[in-house]
């Protein structure tokens, strides 16, 4: 029981470290601003980009599939400022489950097919730079 | 690897592998991938709080093994293996510092870690900075699962051990009543 102190302290290492941890994930979720204009989707599979859309130039909804490597194909929807997996032939069917997607925040992903779609802004022209230009491009 | 000892990993192999098809019968909470509850990890903390890393390991193995077999594909083993053992790793260390106590913390960050390794394998697999947008979600979601199978390890260590020990645990020394 000499050891006591010890582990206590490890703990309330471990505790702040998750509570940081914690705040900095709920900051980075929250601070998130969503611009409506300018959305580009791009499709990536295998990690290759196989098709760049503009959403916000979308007068009608259409829809088309893709197919991988190994076989496994979506279906996805594109609309006015939104893009979706409608139909998947994947086991887990999560990525139809995410539903239309209008902002960068969180990428519609399909594991088994390897599919990735992701919203960028089309100012910014990189995925990293997100909090910087918004002031600029309102007029 | 005497009766009794293989006796005991088949008898909480099995324990794991009810509760995971259990868990895999549950519709996803939230639709994004890699999100779960994560409840057979209750199996390894209470093995590795009772009994030895490479029990735990050997369970472990042998419960995503044949969890694959059962359930899904090729790539799913891959995820499994990935997160499993980066999991068992973490909460191996961590339990060590913490000498047992405090078994929610242990569980909390092998859940965060046990993440940390599938969105590797995932980033591996597609190839796509994408990905990495779940970190946030992924880690967020290793606190709550983590605290949740933590506690729920933490009572069974608490009321259902002492209930049990001796007949069940006989590799600890000098802990056999």
């Amino acid at each position: 029981m000499t050891h006591l102190p010890s582990y206590r302290k490890t703990a309330l290492v471990i505790i702040i470290l998750l509570v940081l941890v914690f705040a900095g994930c709920t900051i980075w979720i929250c601070s998130y601003q969503s611009d409506k204009n300018g959305l580009i989707a791009d499709i990536y599979q295998d990690g290759k980009l196989i098709r760049s859309i503009s959403l916000s130039d979308i007068s009608e909804s259409y829809t088309f599939s893709v197919t991988g490597r190994s076989g496994g194909s979506n279906t996805i929807q594109v609309s006015k400022g939104c893009i979706a997996v409608i139909s998947a032939d994947c086991p887990d069917k999560l990525c139809v489950h995410q539903g239309f997607i209008d902002n960068s925040l969180l990428p519609i992903t399909c594991l088994p097919n390897h599919l990735v779609i992701q919203i960028r802004h089309s100012q910014t022209g990189n995925e990293t730079e997100k909090e910087s230009v918004p002031d600029i491009i309102t007029y | 690897m005497n009766t009794k000892k293989l006796t005991f990993l088949a008898m909480f192999t099995t324990l794991a592998l009810i509760i995971f098809t259990i868990e895999s019968a549950i519709p996803p909470l939230v639709p994004i991938p890699g999100i779960k509850l994560g409840l057979a990890n209750i199996i390894t903390l209470v093995l590795l709080m009772n009994s030895s890393l490479s029990d735990a390991l050997w369970v472990l193995l042998t419960r995503i093994l044949l969890a694959s077999f059962f359930f899904g594909q090729a790539l799913s083993l891959l995820y499994s293996l990935a997160g499993g053992l980066c999991c068992l790793l973490v909460m191996y260390l961590i339990n060590r510092l913490l000498q047992g106590h405090f078994i929610f913390l242990t569980s909390i960050v092998g859940a965060m870690f046990h993440n940390l390794g599938q969105l590797s394998v995932a980033y591996l697999v597609v190839r796509t900075t994408g990905v990495i947008s779940y970190l946030p979600f992924l880690m967020l979601s290793g606190v709550l699962t983590g605290l949740f199978t933590g506690l729920c390890a933490y009572f069974i260590q608490r009321f259902l051990i002492p209930a049990t020990a001796g007949s069940l645990f006989f590799s600890k020394s000098g802990d056999d009543n």
